[in-house]
Formats: C-alpha cells, structure tokens, sequence
C-alpha cells in the first residue's frame, strides 16, 4: 500500500511512500479523498492549479488544502492528481468526477490538513511523509 | 502513560518545567486516576509545548477529555498577558467556534408519539452531512452582515427570539470581528453552507431529563424532570476551516520575524497586538460569529419542525445556553489578586463562568454559566454550572465532551452502522444518519463514559453538575 493509516484516536493520521516527490504528492491526495470519499471513480472533471511555498512540507500541505478548497467549491470528488514539482513549487492537474451525495457520502469530512508533525523524509526506497488530517 | 508527571491534588496533576526544552510554566490536567491510563504521550507532550509560547499566564491546562490533538491537545485552555502573549490557531483550531447548545421544551416524553416522524422530518428539515448546502441565497452583503453580527444576524432576518442572543457565550458575537481579515476563499466556504449542520461528530439530538442534581439551578436554567429538550452541535464549516488555513500560513512567517521559537509548526503564533495577530484575531472571530448564525438558524428550523408536530409557540422552547468550544478570546481574570486582560485559547474546552461574573445572564448570576456537555451518541449528555473554583483554576473553563478512546477505523472495525443502529433502536434511541459509516465511527464505544468525565470535573470543581439528559433521537451528517 502506497498509504496506510497510523493509530490516531482523534483524528485522522496517514503515513504515505513513494519512490519519487511527485510521487508522494499524487498518494497524499489519493489519501485523502479515499478518506472523505466512499466509491469514487475516474470522472470528466478536471481542475489545474500551480503554487509556491517557502519549503517542500509546506508546499505539500498547501496542495491538499488547495484541492480539499477546491473539491468544496467546485463540487469535484478527485480519484487522481498529476503533480509536477520544480523546486519549492508545483503544478497539479486533479482529475475527479462530480460530487454525488447518494454514491459519495459515507467517508470522513476532513476540516484542515495540519502541519503537525508533517516532515517529508528521505528513505531507501524514495520518500516518506505522516500527515494528521483535522476531522 | 504518565511518566513525568505528579499529582497535586485528588484529580489534578502537574507537568513539571523541563519536560520539553522551553517550558516557562508547568503544565496542569485533571483526570481521575482511571482516566489517567487512556491519556496519549503525545497529548501530554503537546500541553508542555504550550507551555514554551511567550506570554503564557499561570499554566498550560488541560481538562479531563485531553487528547492528542495537532499544536494544542485537545480538551487544551491556556491564556497569554495582552503584552507580551501570543494568538495562535493552533489554540483554537480548524472548527473555529465549533459548539453546542440547548433548548428546552415543555413537552414529556409520552407526548412524542410519533418519534420516528419528528426525527424524520428534522432530518429532512436541517441540511445534514457532506456536500449539502443551504436553502438560503446570501449575498456577499449578507454574509459580512453574518460575520459581523452573528446570532443577532439571525434573530434580525427571522431566526429565533430576541431572548436567544442573552442565552449564548457573548451573546453570539464576538466585537473583534474582522470581515475584511476573512479571505475570498472562506467567503465562498461559507456563502452556501450557513444553517448547515456538516458531518462527522455534529449533530441534532432529541433528550429527555432523567436526573435533576441541582433542583434551585435547573429551575434557573428552565430545565424540568422529564421534559423533552433537544442539543444542536456543529461549528462555522467551510468557512471556519478555511480562515484557520489561511491564517496559520501568515502567521507561520510571523513566528519567524518576531523570533518565536515553536516546537510544532502547528503552534504558529504572534503577538496579541501584533498586525498578524489582530488580523487572526479579527477573522476568527468572524469566523465564530459566522457559527453562532448557523447554530441560531439551525435552532430555528428545529423549533419550526416541533410547532408543526405539536402546535408550539417558538418562545415555548427557549435556548438555555450556547457554549462555544474552539475558540481564543479577550478576557479578564483575576491572577495572583490582580486583574488582568487575557488572551483566553480554549480547543476542545468549554467556558464555565461561576457565579456573579458579568459575562453572563442575570438570570443566570446567581447559579453560575451553564455548562453543556455533550454525550456520544447513545449515551447520556450533561448540564453543569460553572463555578468560582474554574475561575481560579482553569480561567473558567471546563471539559467539553466525552472525548474518544477508539480511533474512527477501530470504530468501524468494531461495529457496523447498521448493527449499531439497532442496538440503540431497542432502546429506544432513532438515529438517522446520511450513511451508515458515520454511525459506525461515531459509535458509543468509541468514546470515554460521559459519566466519569463529568465525575472528574464536578469532583474537580471545575463545573457542577446540575442535569443529566438521555437521547431519544439523533441525526447526524
């Protein structure tokens, strides 16, 4: 498993591996709306954005927090992300398909994306980031 | 579990200076000694780091729901000097005034015959869970309108009784409040959600008193032996998450440039009367004015459903109270026989003003704030009063729920929605929920006994129990 849920009892934590950052970006968001979402599939919506950060940690929690925005506003339930990062900024085309409350409802409404503890670490196998989702 | 640190006094321990590199107060909690073995490592970590924030009053506190949380744990109060203090989101959190409240009914229970139809309909009435938006078109005129007045918005466009706005935590609006500090992004959160109640542990509950422990203060409170009453939970959605967010990021470059050093970034923080911190300041209470109108409008529908049902006047169902359990205020409070203007973080924790203080009620003054305490679902929720001794002890405040013991995937490991739905069924308590999965993490057994956290802070003083209230009914998003 690309991700996996760690034992958080309030809250909900996520550890995410990838071989590459781009990578990591793309499984943190699959996490995430695995977690608010029940049954997704791969749908004609699209949205694509670019931003900045002071550092990669940072950058990562600005990208889920920019797509959880954009799921709510724009009523999008994302399956996938393509992300392509230079340095501390990136650009990210999210595919999904409508939000359908009778087939999407029965996840978790995440609230924030926390910067608690989030560090995006170096391992053998590429990389690793735990990221505490406010729920 | 608690390895470090001692206990001072029958339910109260101590987080010695030097726990955490950085500390310049001890940290304090208050658990009974059962409770003691639920409590995370991370959690007691989380209340020392607190403790490093400069300007920080007396102790780090936390109450008996503690939990690990992110920046602050959860069931966390602490108060910084207006001078030399700190603000910081990660006091208050992303469900920024997330709260509860409670209104009373004359009715009994043998008067609700048709249980099932009355959940039903209020089901149907309040839009539940994720993704549903309100029935109301505001404009962006209305919703500065929202954030600046708060529950007084409400009452103003026909949601509620002026008598409503004396019965809520400053009296549902926070002066501070900033619509200017509050960006595009949250405005269009939090244009289609108002009167929503949202998903998770939010919900609506049907009650009935069974237990009256304080007979002269729930005669001040209106609360009768056997009478119908009904709880509302929920925060200020989209639009709250969305300004924690966006402020957390400014003030992540504020830590930096006055030199605050932070042991968790979600502690990001600046001066009280710094630009970033007022501009925070001023959004977040925007934010919480914002929830207080959706509390008031959900109030609202709920008490239009109960007139059609059982031909009710509105002011036969008056508000007790509205406590709000995520948030940072301007308070003043006596310390070492001073008084001093604080910035008061609550996260997870209620406020719990004792007798006489001039920020409640009249009717109220003479019993003390009240307090309201919601159980999980299926168990039994409490109505406190708080008391001199929170005043000296906590800044006023007290626990604010049951707090878990099973993370959601355990819970729904554990027992499924449908199972459990049953089960409360027979005894008598409806759920409706938009999904089985949130009955199922939202299960009884995934939380601590409302009863023995309620036994700590009454035994701890922090807030006395007047009440108890058993559900009947529920729905949730």
């Amino acid at each position: 498993m690309p991700y996996t849920e760690l034992d958080h009892t309030a809250d909900i934590l996520i550890r995410v591996r990838a071989p590459t950052l781009n990578g990591l970006f793309s499984e943190a968001a699959r996490a995430m709306f695995a977690t608010m979402f029940a049954d997704r599939s791969p749908g004609g919506r699209e949205e694509a954005f670019s931003l900045c950060a002071d550092d990669r940690d940072e950058l990562l929690r600005d990208f889920l927090s920019e797509l959880l925005f954009l799921s709510e506003v724009k009523g999008v339930v994302f399956t996938d992300a393509e992300v392509d990062l230079q340095g501390t900024c990136l650009s990210c085309t999210a595919h999904g398909e409508s939000f359908d409350p009778q087939r999407h409802r029965g996840g978790t409404e995440i609230k924030g994306v926390s910067f608690s503890g989030l560090r995006i670490i170096n391992t053998d196998e590429g990389y690793q980031v735990d990221i505490l989702f406010d729920v | 579990m608690l390895a470090g640190c001692t206990k001072v006094g029958n339910m109260e321990w101590e987080v010695p200076v030097g726990f955490v590199p950085g500390m310049r107060v001890p940290g304090r909690f208050f658990l009974s000694d059962d409770l003691a073995e639920t409590v995370e490592e991370g959690a007691i970590r989380q209340l020392a780091n607190v403790a490093t924030l400069p300007g920080i009053v007396r102790h780090s506190l936390a109450m008996p729901d503690i939990h690990w949380g992110y920046g602050f744990p959860i069931g966390g109060v602490a108060a910084f000097d207006m001078h030399e203090g700190v603000i910081s989101p990660g006091g208050v959190g992303f469900d920024i005034n997330c709260g509860v409240r409670l209104i009373a009914t004359p009715l009994t229970v043998e008067e609700i015959t048709r249980k099932r139809e009355l959940i039903e309909a209020l089901f149907h009435a309040i839009p539940t869970g994720v993704g549903t938006k309100s029935t109301l078109r505001l404009s962006s005129g209305d919703l500065n309108d929202m954030m600046d007045s708060g529950a007084a918005w409400a009452v103003e466009h026909g949601y509620g009784l002026e008598s409503d706005l004396e019965h809520c935590e400053e009296s549902g609006r926070m002066k501070e409040a900033s619509g200017a500090e509050v960006s595009g992004k949250a405005r269009q959160r939090g244009m289609p959600q108002c009167g929503t109640l949202g998903s998770g542990n939010h919900f609506l509950e049907l009650q009935v008193v069974t237990d009256i422990r304080d007979p002269e203060a729930a005669e001040a409170f209106g609360i009768r032996q056997g009478n119908v009453c009904f709880m509302v939970h929920c925060g200020s959605r989209g639009l709250g998450h969305q300004v924690c967010t966006d402020h957390l990021k400014l003030l992540e470059k504020a830590t930096g440039k006055y030199h605050i050093a932070i042991p968790d970034r979600q502690l990001a923080c600046a001066p009280v009367t710094s630009p970033e911190g007022k501009a925070y300041l001023g959004a977040m209470a925007a934010a919480a004015n914002y929830a207080w109108a959706n509390r008031q409008m959900i109030t609202h529908t709920a008490r239009t459903v109960f007139s059609s049902f059982f031909g009710l006047d509105h002011e036969e169902m008056p508000l007790v109270y509205d406590v709000a359990h995520n948030v940072a205020k301007i308070e003043e409070h006596t310390v070492n026989g001073k008084t001093m203007r604080l910035c008061v973080h609550r996260k997870g924790a209620t406020r719990a003003f004792g007798p006489h203080s001039h920020d409640i009620p009249r009717a109220y003054a003479a019993t003390g704030q009240p307090v309201i305490i919601p159980g999980s679902m299926g168990s039994a929720s409490y109505l406190l009063k708080g008391t001199q001794t929170a005043m000296e002890k906590t800044f006023g405040s007290t626990c604010h729920g049951a707090g878990r013991v099973l993370s959601r995937t355990q819970a729904k490991k554990g027992a499924r929605g449908a199972e459990i739905r049953e089960t409360l069924a027979r005894r008598g308590i409806i759920v409706r929920a938009t999904s089985p999965a949130v009955i199922a993490e939202e299960a009884p057994e995934a939380y601590k006994p409302s009863d023995e956290v309620v036994r700590v802070v009454h035994q701890a003083g922090l807030s006395l129990t007047v009440a108890r209230l058993e559900p009947l009914g529920v729905i949730k998003g």
